[in-house]
């Protein structure tokens, strides 16, 4: 690695602990910065407000910075697996059959968080494992096979979310599904995180343990046979390790848009660099823009605004100012 | 003789396959278009001289100014109704509407007081509901009157160029609601039922105002329908229901117009006396009394949850009964001045009155 290099992501990792710490202090329930001083060395302080801080703020935050990192990482993989820089995680169908899974829960299992949660993980597993399955059915195993079995799931999907919508009850079902939809981290408890956190390390782990391969998976199916990978098969992990992370962060945030596709945008721009180094980059990118999106989800009202609203319109113009920097 | 007979048989076959052809046009033709011309011509025979013996005096036209601003002229007694909205088909019921009654919003079936009070409400067919109104249906239906909420105001627009009487409605608040009340009374000739249904509510608002205890009012959190992280704001029928109790709600800073999502934080900085749930929820007492992160509660610790009964209609929102949501409240929080036994026998009386059915005691519920 370069010292170029040490630098931004040292420098990446010093501001997204900043903004974390920062964010810690900030929530509707008042804790001083007294309060977490004492938290932190342990000094007794009132337990409502120890529980608030272990049990429900630090939860909160280390889960916006894990949907950061994880959205954003497995966005980054995606653009280079399939050779699109539009590529996001939801490419074959991971989010659509989350969403299609929550809305599932949402009007049958008259579902509650956990429920929910359960269903939506499942849906996006599912929707993933239909679109490989319909690759199958192709005889050319090339990407872009992928790529249309995940326009059919996320079709399909769609059409059933709106038959469920058309039925659903406008005034409670109706509502519960559009809010999942535009995700929020505001039912973020410590058990959830924990329940996901598996999923997460398994998932990251191994395209981290790919990277190589995923690099090569960038370059046209036939070099990289005769580097003597065997490309389907390194491809078929590569999207099971994605899907597991996406699937389990959303089951318990619903959907967070546009994170997973700009994040690895911005953090290509400023390393200049397209390898796994700047996946990684782009992972801190995310945790960092989505720590500071939900500490703004949290506070500029009484109620929660959804979390996909903010990262909308913190990450668009970012990207647009970092586009007029191109030349 | 066998060449005869095979050119007879042709066509005597051909003749049945021409017959058969016409009479399955006919009653195709006859399928379509029979019902809907022959019911209203059976049914209004029937009922129109039933109705004009009964009610000797005659209907004097009369204008309405709706909830659109719309000016509206009625000039005969209404006996086709279509109520496209659940607030008016059960303000029709405690009209003593029912009969007139010829189509109602759809899934009617969810609601229970259809089954209580009116149960052959049921069987009309629907109109489509607020997002999908059913346009042709309605008209097919012939109604001398439509009731649709204002959020339908291009069918009201297309509705009245067909020349058909429509009133857009809006019943958002008890004021709206009353509006609404006293605007279908006079459209159908039954001003005296709606005076008195309104006459009931401005005397238990006053009886419940002797009741509540101003000095000591309690912080009540009301928890929505999909989940008790999402809350009734300032700015909702359900903020006027908790105030008439005597009560604060916790979330009334907050100024949506629609359910506002909090956080587990914002919920425990609130730190409510009391916690409502309101008919219908998805989760129940238990879940919010299970769940560790609320144990620090006030309403928690002292076992302060009560889920709204919902075996009427839901009474945390402004239809015709909706008074009741505010008694109840007013009886859990006041439960010295007003008991609950007094209370339910309110109810019964209440759906006795105007809905003409008797109340399963059992349900009412806290």
């Amino acid at each position: 690695m370069s010292k170029k290099s040490f630098v931004q992501l040292f420098l990446a990792i010093l501001i997204l602990l900043t903004v974390s710490i920062i964010s810690i202090g900030i929530g509707r329930y008042p804790i001083s910065i007294e309060d977490i001083f004492k938290i932190i060395f342990n000094v007794e302080v009132d337990t409502t407000t120890r529980m608030v801080f272990f049990g429900l703020r630090l939860p909160r935050i280390i889960m916006a910075i894990i949907a950061g990192i994880g959205l954003s990482m497995a966005g980054s993989v995606y653009q280079t697996i399939f050779k699109n820089p539009l590529a996001t995680p939801d490419i074959i169908g991971v989010s659509s059959g989350a969403n299609l899974g929550a809305a599932v829960a949402i009007i049958y299992l008259s579902g509650g968080t956990r429920t929910i949660a359960v269903a939506a993980f499942v849906g996006g597993i599912i929707a993933v494992f239909t679109a490989i399955g319909l690759t199958r059915l192709s005889n050319y195993g090339g990407i872009s096979t992928f790529v249309l079995a995940g326009i059919v799931i996320g079709s399909i999907t769609e059409g059933l979310i709106m038959m469920m919508k058309f039925f659903a009850d406008p005034e409670k079902q109706l509502a519960a599904m559009e809010f999942w939809a535009m995700g929020s981290f505001a039912g973020i408890t410590e058990d959830k995180v924990i329940s996901i956190i598996p999923y997460f390390i398994i998932g990251i782990a191994t395209l981290i343990l790919l990277r190589w391969q995923i690099n090569i998976l960038s370059l046209n199916d036939d070099e990289g046979k005769s580097l003597g990978i065997p490309v389907e098969m390194i491809r078929f992990v590569v999207i099971i390790a994605a899907t597991l992370v996406v699937a389990s962060i959303v089951s318990v945030t619903g959907l967070i848009a546009f994170i997973g596709l700009i994040a690895p945008h911005i953090g290509r721009m400023i390393t200049k660099r397209n390898d796994f180094y700047t996946t990684i980059f782009s992972g801190l990118i995310g945790g960092i823009i989505l720590v500071i999106a939900d500490c703004l989800a949290r506070s500029l009202s009484s109620s929660e605004i959804p979390i996909s609203i903010l990262t909308t319109f913190i990450g668009a113009p970012f990207l647009a100012y970092l586009m007029s920097r191109q030349r | 003789m066998r060449e005869l007979g095979g050119f007879i048989m042709n066509i005597l076959k051909r003749s049945i396959l021409i017959i058969l052809a016409i009479v399955m046009t006919l009653s195709i033709v006859g399928c379509t278009t029979k019902p809907e011309i022959e019911t209203p011509e059976n049914l209004e025979p029937v009922e129109e001289p039933e109705n004009e013996v009964v009610e000797e005096p005659k209907f004097e036209p009369i204008v309405i100014t709706d909830h659109l601003g719309r000016e509206v002229t009625i000039e005969e007694r209404p006996e086709r109704i279509v109520s496209g909205y659940y607030i008016t088909s059960s303000m029709l019921i405690a009209l003593g509407l029912e009969d007139n009654v010829v189509g109602i919003e759809a899934k009617a079936n969810s609601r229970p007081i259809y089954s209580l009070a009116a149960p052959q409400l049921l069987d009309l067919p629907n109109v489509g509901t607020a997002k999908e109104f059913n346009l042709e249906g309605c008209i097919a239906l012939e109604p001398d009157l439509v009731i649709l909420p204002i959020k339908l105001k291009d069918s009201v627009k297309s509705l009245e160029d067909l020349g058909i009487k429509v009133i857009a409605v809006n019943p958002e608040d008890m004021d709206l609601l009353k509006e609404t009340i006293i605007m279908i009374g006079k459209a159908t000739d039954n001003e005296d039922k709606a005076n008195e249904l309104i006459a009931y509510y401005d005397e238990k608002i006053s009886e419940i105002n002797k009741v509540i205890d101003v000095d000591n009012k309690k912080k009540v959190y009301l928890g929505g329908n999909s989940d008790f992280l999402s809350t009734a704001t300032g700015k909702m029928y359900q903020n006027y229901m908790i105030e008439t109790a005597g009560a604060i709600n916790v979330a009334s800073e907050i100024d949506d117009t629609y359910w506002a999502t909090i956080s587990y934080e914002q919920l425990l900085n609130y730190n409510p006396d009391v916690i409502i749930i309101v008919p219908e929820a998805d989760y129940t007492k238990e879940d919010i009394l299970n769940d560790e992160k609320l144990a620090p509660l006030t309403a928690v610790q002292n076992g302060e949850i009560y889920e709204m009964p919902e075996s009427f209609e839901a009474w945390d929102s402004p239809v015709p009964s909706g008074i009741l949501g505010t008694m109840w409240l007013t009886s859990i929080l006041n439960e010295e001045n007003y008991s609950f036994d007094t209370f339910k026998e309110d109810v019964a009386d209440f759906y006795n009155v105007f809905y003409n059915f008797s109340v399963d005691k059992e349900l009412i519920t806290k």
